[in-house]
């Protein structure tokens, strides 16, 4: 079953100019005044693992000019882990044995709070593909009590039409989260076995919906780990440029989940290294300069400690990946999603940072800014 | 020294004003605002936080004795929301100046002219000294000025990317038909450029990134106090003119010389 693509997604020509690169067009892609797609598809080849340390040298320099000496924080909170996916990669999928839990909603409120106390002022609320136990109006009641305690709320949350994203707006809704896991879509079939989450098109323009709808802040990302990277980061790179063409008043930013061993035993299609991972992200920061890069506790405090003001600026911290668990002592018989690495404290983290010359941000944003705020006036 | 800097009825002691966001820690920022010798600062109203002291940038410099606080609405996406934002920060912070930041695009920063215009219009009605963070457009500064803004800060170039005065043509219109102050806000990068501005006649500049990028933010802000004063002194003392080619030995109007004046 073959996908058509829309215009502007057609890595192709890209990753044979990544193949055909040389370590001499990378050290020129480098060095290029504003590098674009051509030097981007350089800078993630294999030709330019060389220059790793030169590319950390140049995405610092624009991290610090365009996000100063500073990270901003979130933190997610899993409402449910109910699913009507089929991923096969995904610990929450339908066909898993997973014990199911959906937070009540005094357990959000309960969350929520326990959240707040560790001082992080964003909060991204997470649920599996819409069904019954976790859909739009659980949803809705869940963004609007968390919106009594943060000034920023965003979701990553299941692909929906425009008036349910505005509805989540009114609900005091800012961001979306939104991966497309990977961009190829012979093999996003392969992986996506049932359920919505089949429909290809209807994933990759939801941000576009939600921005249509009134969300100000897109995140996206492809999950490493599932086929070719260098289809899936130009795919990435072209996602987003294209979102900030079409929707000029977007902030768009972009994540860089990588895939971890989970309880289904999924072994991931591809390794990807820690140097690729670098490479990419630091390609990324180098092509475009503005765009908040976010790396999770998926990955180790090392890699992130060594990530945080060269390329990435945004992070989150303390998560847990099962259902609630941020006011109870850690439940050992409960599902995750994927696996923490960078299990340290907000306070440990924040430490870390600190010694590393970076202000943890906690509160970046302000619910005067928030279309609720707009209609109540 | 050069002259004192008046916005509005308020006077200055310094015609530099600093931007405290991007800082390594708050400590950092408030020694290089104090380093700078500024009296005006702007924080952003989203980096209040109420909740937590450590994270607050309010709390700190609201403490200085020596500064006035100007709150600024970045995060603002049009005029009603920056209307909003000004009146919440007047009611915590209750100054009376307000820097007018609407950048509805959050990547390269760039101010709406359109949108801004319309809150100054609100704002200055509802009694706020407005200091709106404009595009380089002499015109617009011109209609700002005609609703009654307490300055106009036109950018030298985008917020963060330390291109320098790269409108300097437009801002040598601006100085010269504006009877409100003139203060140059983002894309300097060094001390030198902010003497150049000064040298073309601005009245003030606003620096942030070049600070707090910098290996050392303390000693820059400092380093930009004395560029700003150097240039100032030097706007006040009248720079020589400038001459594309030698002044002839023979003037071609010597045969005027002994004749009636």
């Amino acid at each position: 079953m073959t996908v058509p693509q829309p215009d502007w997604l057609d890595p192709t020509p890209w990753i044979a100019a990544a193949q055909r690169a040389t370590p001499e067009a990378a050290a020129g892609a480098l060095r290029a005044t504003t590098p674009a797609e051509r030097e981007f598809a350089v800078l993630i080849s294999p030709a330019a693992a060389g220059q790793l340390e030169a590319m950390a040298q140049r995405a610092q320099a624009l991290t610090r000019r365009h996000f100063g000496r500073t990270i901003s924080l979130y933190t997610p909170l899993y409402l449910s882990n109910y699913c009507s996916g089929g991923c096969t990669y995904c610990g929450f999928a339908s066909d898993r044995k997973a014990p199911r839990k959906r937070l009540s909603f005094e357990e959000v409120e309960t969350e929520c709070r326990a959240i707040k106390a560790l001082g992080v002022d964003e909060i991204l609320l997470l649920t599996g593909e819409r069904t019954p136990e976790a859909d739009l109006s659980y949803l809705l009641r869940c963004v609007k009590i968390a919106a009594r305690s943060f000034h920023k709320v965003t979701v990553e949350v299941f692909p929906m039409p425009t008036d349910e994203y505005r509805a989540l707006v009114d609900a005091g809704c800012t961001g979306l989260t939104l991966y497309q896991e990977t961009y190829d879509p012979e093999l996003y079939a392969k992986l996506h076995r049932w359920g919505p989450k089949q429909d290809y098109p209807a994933r990759l323009d939801a941000p576009e919906r939600a921005l249509s709808a009134g969300f100000r802040f897109i995140g996206i990302g492809a999950l490493l780990g599932l086929g070719d990277p260098l289809y899936d980061m130009i795919a990435l790179y072209q996602h987003a440029t294209h979102l900030q063409r079409r929707h000029w008043r977007a902030g768009v930013s972009v994540s860089f989940p990588r895939i971890q061993p989970e309880v289904g035993g999924f072994k991931p299609g591809v390794v990807v290294t820690d140097h690729q991972l670098v490479q990419f992200i630091l390609a990324f920061r180098i092509c475009l300069p503005t765009v908040p890069l976010v790396l999770s506790t998926r990955e180790p405090a090392k890699l992130r400690d060594g990530m945080a003001g060269i390329g990435v600026n945004k992070m989150s911290v303390a998560s847990k990946t099962t259902v609630g668990g941020y006011s109870e002592d850690d439940d050992a018989s409960a599902t995750e999603q994927f696996e923490v690495s960078d299990t340290r404290s907000t306070e440990a983290f924040c430490q870390s940072l600190r010694a590393h010359g970076l202000e943890p941000v906690f509160k970046n944003w302000d619910s005067v800014y928030r279309a609720e705020t707009r209609d109540a006036q | 020294m050069s002259t004192e800097l008046r916005i509005g009825d308020q006077c200055l002691p310094s015609r530099l004003i600093m931007g405290t966001g991007k800082f390594a820690d708050t400590a950092t920022m408030i020694r290089s605002v104090e380093a700078s010798g500024t009296g005006l600062v702007t924080v952003a109203l989203r980096r209040f936080n109420r909740e937590l002291v450590e994270d607050d940038l309010y709390g700190p410099l609201s403490e200085l004795k020596t500064v006035q606080l100007m709150p600024n609405t970045s995060g603002a996406m049009d005029a009603k929301e920056a209307v909003r934002a000004a009146l919440l920060s007047r009611e915590i912070s209750g100054s009376p100046f307000l820097k007018l930041e609407i950048h509805p695009n959050p990547h390269h920063l760039l101010p709406d002219p359109i949108e801004t215009y319309e809150a100054a219009r609100i704002l200055v009605k509802e009694g706020f000294l407005v200091m709106p963070y404009v595009p380089a457009d002499p015109v617009l500064c011109k209609r700002l000025e005609d609703i009654g803004c307490a300055s106009v800060m036109p950018l030298g170039a985008p917020i963060g990317t330390g291109k320098g005065l790269t409108t300097q043509e437009m801002l040598r219109i601006i100085i010269r038909d504006s009877s409100i102050p003139v203060i140059v806000d983002a894309g300097l990068r060094s001390p030198a450029e902010a003497a150049a501005a000064m040298e073309l006649g601005c009245d003030a500049v606003l620096v942030n990134s070049a600070v707090a990028a910098a290996e050392a933010p303390e000693r820059m802000a400092e380093a930009f106090a004395m560029g700003v004063e150097a240039g100032r002194m030097a706007w006040e003392a009248g720079l020589m003119p400038t001459s594309e080619a030698a002044i002839a030995s023979s003037p071609l109007t010597s045969f005027l010389a002994g004749r009636n004046e």
